[in-house]
């Protein structure tokens, strides 16, 4: 199979759901393109931001951060050691390998020194692991980016992670995590930083390709901690329906996107305000107006004290028990 | 174990490995494994392979699962 593009050279990846299949050096100008047009068409970035790029050691985050170097952004990377035994060390591995090829010291947060590693935590708190995941990164996301004082976070969600995510929403009608769904969620007064999602655009399969022609060397066994995830449900179904109409998942998020879409539309009716839609981001709660600083550690939060704080005195409280029902 | 006979997929992330006779196109091997070819690259050495590419006797493939959860 040739090229679809230069018609020379043999192709290495075939995109139906473009109609399209590319050799090597035509498939980084679309992959680079798909993702620069995602960033132009949702304003997520600007030339003079500057970048905080959420490194796990997985393909797409180590290829979002590949293609904003490339493209010239300012960018930073933050790399957090969840503490699971064997598969942190070996994604951190991959990190540090990744940023030293590009120049670059990644800045690392040890949830073990943090007091909050999540196996540990997930147990003592009898929590889904996942969950405490969720919770946890996006705090630190936050703080870090706040204190570094970078203008937005990005992560390396792509299509299937999204698609994925609006799919689950929909079944359950989740009609605030569907209003708070989408590739850029603007910043706040108060320290909420922009975040976005430049991969929106490109698929699983895209990334992969991509990591794997340019050389990234990036973690592939997946995260022990979720194998059980409910996404992978999601996905699945979807890679299904993609497999018959090929194309089918790029329709569904941009419709879901398009601001004549009735559902956004209903979905902004419920949040008007940018900042309502991180308060739940950020605490995983109803919220509206300026956030407040945490009582505990000055986080933005629209309660008393940040979700993580209260994540923090349940496991300690949950070790406290532990630790005397051991010593009885 | 290299076999001149037959074509080795590898499923690293499975930890499996796979002896199928040749010369196959790697959309027939994919199905022989019961993969789904929207879910993985297939790779030889630094080569992507596409899945109609066809894969001789004596060959080594990797078959790289592109889902991740969480």
């Amino acid at each position: 199979m040739k090229c679809k593009r230069c018609r020379r050279a043999e192709a290495a990846v075939e995109l139906p759901s473009h109609h399209s299949a590319f050799c090597p050096d035509c498939f980084f100008v679309f992959f680079r393109r798909q993702v620069t047009e995602g960033i132009r068409k949702l304003r997520l970035l600007a030339p003079e931001d500057r970048v905080l790029v959420c490194v796990s050691g997985g393909k797409d985050s180590l290829v979002l951060w590949d293609v904003l170097i490339d493209e010239g952004y300012e960018t930073e990377g933050l790399y957090i050691d969840l503490g699971i035994d064997g598969y942190s060390d070996r994604s951190k591995e991959k990190v540090l390998a990744y940023a030293a090829s590009r120049g670059k010291t990644p800045i690392v947060v040890e949830l073990a020194k943090e007091g909050i590693p999540i196996p540990e935590a997930a147990r003592c708190a009898r929590m889904q692991e996942c969950s405490i995941c969720g919770t946890v990164k996006r705090y630190f996301f936050n703080r870090v980016a706040a204190e570094g004082r970078f203008t937005v976070v990005a992560t390396g969600h792509n299509l299937d992670d999204e698609t994925a995510r609006l799919l689950g929403n929909l079944l359950h009608w989740q009609r605030g995590h569907l209003a708070r769904q989408h590739p850029l969620l603007p910043g706040a007064d108060g320290g909420l930083v922009r975040k976005v999602k430049p991969l929106w655009r490109v698929s699983e399969v895209e990334t992969a390709a991509y990591g794997f022609l340019k050389g990234i060397d990036y973690v592939t066994e997946e995260c022990p901690m979720s194998e059980d995830a409910t996404s992978l449900v999601y996905k699945e179904a979807l890679s299904r329906i993609e497999d018959r109409m090929p194309g089918t998942r790029i329709v569904f998020y941009q419709g879901f996107l398009d601001p004549s879409n009735p559902l956004r539309k209903g979905a902004e009716a419920a949040a008007p305000a940018a900042d309502t839609a991180r308060a739940t981001e950020v605490d995983a709660e109803e919220g509206a107006g300026t956030p407040r600083a945490c009582a505990s550690c000055g986080a933005p939060t629209y309660t008393e004290t940040c979700s993580f704080c209260r994540l923090k005195e349940r496991v300690r409280k949950a070790r406290s028990l532990r630790a005397a029902g051991g010593s009885r | 174990m290299y076999n001149a006979f037959m074509i080795t997929v590898r499923l690293p992330q499975k930890k499996k490995e796979l002896e199928l006779p040749g010369p196959r196109r790697v959309m027939d091997l994919l199905a022989d494994a019961g993969v789904r070819p929207t879910t993985v690259i297939v790779t030889q050495g630094k080569k992507l392979l596409t899945k109609d590419h066809r894969v001789e006797d004596g060959t080594t493939i990797d078959v790289i699962s592109v889902v991740s959860g969480g």
